[in-house]
């Protein structure tokens, strides 16, 4: 594809009050192809798979050259099919345990005791711990097999015989996530605590505050716009997890780790009703915005 | 102004023109024929054949060139990567390797190209291939649409050093299921740490799990069947479909079967071949004609060893009703796309593909069954494997899957229900329930489902 990059606006010309309408063509002329482009490629995608999701459309056989508008006749079928509402179960535990609780939580602890400490202690676990984040998901689920399966690292160590990946998968998949993950949150906390006045921290431990109310009523209030915003992203980042899971368990046993995108996967690419996986993708999508809109709002009634 | 705009669409004509495009441009008149086949690590006969195809090929149609492109994976990988090629002109391969069961459903998409009129000006065609085989990829129109490049029946394999160990007699012939759960729970209680008796029953192992597994159980017993020929109607659920679970149930309850980390491993086959049965630890197998394949001195996991260890039976039917045995058969063929532009050129590669030398080095690699009569007769076709002739003879007991168009649908349906008994989620009789639930909506509505 060729790529096109618009020219910068011009800076000397801007809009004028009262004069708006030839200022915006001024503006808008020069942005258009970029404009078109991102409708072209962007929300052009994006509507057909809107519309696709209202048609019994497949991947072959005589509804993919014959398909038709069936309604809301998808949606209908999602919500009374009980492996939908498994999966839609299955992705919120991993959503709050390996995102909200895990990554969250591990990530602010990190970075919290990497305060103040020496620059080669801060390298090294800087180091290992985005090291597990930028492996590809794929060589992290491989990782993770051979340390979970039968003859693997763990079963060495604790000394028994577990096949942890078909006795306990979605602790498997959630632990996995968090050691793939925990590097962002480490990475946006540790932002966040280098603003944090440091003579704040001292003269609240002159008067007398121990380490726990410190954290608890000047850190934690100082960076909450930070939590925040990084718990949506890794909300929307961990909603969207396929890689992982895939590899790991692909989804199983039976459907016991099968999160929506998996089930969406399967639909979609392994049944071939790619209406069907366009319409669970499309709720994916409204849920994904939802929890988006209570973040915001939370961050709204902090700053009221 | 008016020069920005221009220019700007100009651009945006040229990025667009960039992401279009599509097919090549030949600017040499050469002419380039697309071949998609599947290869995975322990499994390189296909490509070794088409390797030796497209020279063959090449020298005898100059100015002609064959592209073999590969999709590394099982199965359900190359079935997935097929379709969505196929969703376009433009990615769609000219030719390639298909699996007969999926035929019907690219026919109703006018995918597939009918071969009659090509089919009719080649000898080979009415000599070398009989017509059973010949019908491996029909469409519901009667027209063909695929030249057969392996066929396969299946069965029963065991390792005789299990079977003494355990008292077992050998030859061992079961007579009905339970001689064969009998088998599995005597090697259960003398040999622990060998796995008694494996199947595929799990959604990993796909249609491996539909055919190898439910439909030798489902068509062995009496008037066992997922469609109604004579009502044209598919089969919902009933006592058939409930028995065949149950057998599955009884392996995997009584964990008579691979242990539930090895029945949802989509390696489990290569298991079986290259450690479970050269280790001597497993007892019985379900599987098809090509399992001893890795055992060949050019196969992955050679072992001259395996014509005395490993013995092949029949798969009985539930009772020892007649015929007394029970076999599935499929197996791939050449398909030519709608969309290739060369289609002459195109069956020429298929009738080089499928040609004696070639058929011959598939079948001898693989260990399926060789479609054409003049590969068969051939004794260097059976001189390493002593169990061809069994697995060939297996045919006159053979069914052939209802491979309609929606056959697919309904074979996903299955491993839902077998997958759910195997890890105790459902019993058999809920499985079946709920088979009989979601029928209607895998074949096109309740009209088309009969009751049972």
């Amino acid at each position: 594809m060729t790529i096109v990059t618009a020219p910068p606006p011009p800076v000397t010309s801007r809009p004028v009050r009262g004069s708006s309408r030839r200022g915006a063509m001024r503006w808008l002329l020069p942005l258009g192809p970029a404009l078109v482009l991102l409708a072209l490629f962007l929300a052009g995608p994006i509507l057909w798979s809107v519309y696709i999701a209202f048609t019994n459309e497949t991947l072959t056989g005589s509804a993919s050259v014959h398909s038709r508008f069936v309604g809301v006749a998808n949606f209908v079928k999602l919500f009374g099919d009980p492996n939908f509402l498994n999966s839609f179960l299955l992705t919120f535990v991993f959503v709050i345990g390996s995102a909200v609780i895990g990554q969250n939580t591990l990530g602010l602890i990190i970075a919290l005791l990497q305060r103040g400490r020496g620059r080669v202690t801060r390298s090294v676990v800087n180091g290992v711990v985005i090291a597990a984040w930028v492996v590809p998901e794929v060589v992290a689920a491989a990782c993770w097999f051979s340390f979970l399966a039968e003859e693997g690292t763990l079963n060495r160590v604790l000394g028994v015989s577990q096949e942890w990946l078909y006795t306990a998968p979605m602790l498997a998949v959630i632990l996995a996530n968090i050691w793939r993950g925990t590097a962002f949150s480490m990475l946006v906390y540790s932002a966040a605590l280098s603003e944090v006045p440091a003579d704040l921290v001292e003269a609240a431990a002159v008067d007398g505050a121990g380490p726990g109310r410190r954290l608890l009523h000047i850190t934690l209030p100082l960076i909450r716009r930070s939590i925040m915003a990084n718990l949506m992203l890794i909300t929307l980042q961990t909603l969207a997890s396929f890689g992982l899971i895939y590899a790991l368990t692909g989804g199983g046993p039976g459907t016991a780790s099968q999160t929506t995108p998996l089930y969406m996967y399967e639909q979609a690419f392994r049944y071939f009703e790619i209406g069907y996986g366009s319409a669970i993708a499309l709720v994916m999508l409204v849920i994904g915005a939802l929890f988006s809109l209570v973040y915001l709002r939370l961050i709204k009634v902090e700053d009221a | 102004m008016k020069r920005t705009l221009a220019g700007s669409l100009l651009l945006l004509l040229t990025a667009v023109a960039g992401c279009g495009g599509g097919t090549p441009q030949n600017t040499s008149g050469a002419k380039e024929l697309e071949v998609l086949y599947k290869v995975e690590t322990t499994w390189p006969y296909l490509e070794k054949m088409l390797g030796a195809a497209k020279k063959q090929y090449e020298s005898a149609h100059p100015g002609v060139t064959i592209k073999l492109t590969a999709v590394q994976g099982n199965n359900e990988a190359y079935y997935t990567k097929l379709a969505l090629l196929n969703r376009s002109p433009d990615s769609a391969p000219d030719l390639y390797y298909h699996d007969t069961f999926q035929v019907n459903a690219d026919v109703a998409a006018g995918k597939l190209a009918p071969l009659d009129d090509y089919l009719a000006k080649w000898p080979d065609w009415s000599t070398q291939f009989p017509d059973s085989v010949k019908q491996a990829a029909k469409g519901g129109d009667g027209k063909i649409y695929g030249v057969p490049i392996s066929t396969d029946t299946r069965g029963l394999w065991y390792q005789k050093d299990v079977f003494a160990k355990a008292g077992l007699p050998v030859p061992w012939e079961p007579k009905t299921w339970n001689d064969v759960l009998t088998a599995a729970r005597t090697i259960k209680q003398k040999l622990p740490g060998v796995v008694p008796f494996s199947m595929y029953a799990t959604k990993i192992h796909g249609e491996a799990s539909t055919m190898q597994g439910f439909e030798m159980l489902l068509y062995g017993t009496p008037g066992g069947t997922l469609y109604d020929d004579a009502q044209k109607k598919w089969v919902a659920g009933g006592k058939n479909f409930t028995d065949a679970l149950t057998f599955v149930n009884t392996v995997f309850r009584e964990e008579l079967g691979p242990k539930q980390a090895d029945a949802h491993n989509a390696k489990l086959g290569d298991k079986v071949t290259m450690e479970w049965f050269p280790e001597a630890k497993l007892g019985i197998s379900l599987d098809g004609a090509w399992a001893s394949s890795a055992w060949k001195p050019t196969g992955t996991k050679p072992w001259p060893e395996w014509t005395e260890k490993i013995g092949w039976t029949p798969m009985p039917t539930q009772n020892g009703e007649a015929p007394g045995a029970v076999s599935m058969s499929g197996g791939w063929v050449m398909a030519m796309s709608a969309y290739t532009k060369h289609k002459q050129e195109a069956f020429d590669f298929i009738t080089t593909a499928t040609n004696k030398e070639n058929s011959m080095a598939y079948s001898v690699g693989t260990g399926d069954l060789a479609p054409r009569k003049d590969v068969a007769a051939d004794p260097k076709y059976s001189a390493d494997n002593p169990s061809v002739k069994f697995w060939t003879d297996l045919a006159s007991v053979t069914h052939y899957r209802p491979a309609y168009e929606v056959y697919p649908k309904v074979s996903t349906q299955v491993q839902e229900a077998m997958e759910a008994v195997v890890t105790g989620s459902r019993t058999p009789e809920e499985a079946t329930a709920n088979y009989a639930k979601a029928l209607p909506a895998a074949v096109g509505g309740p009209d088309k489902v009969l009751s049972r």
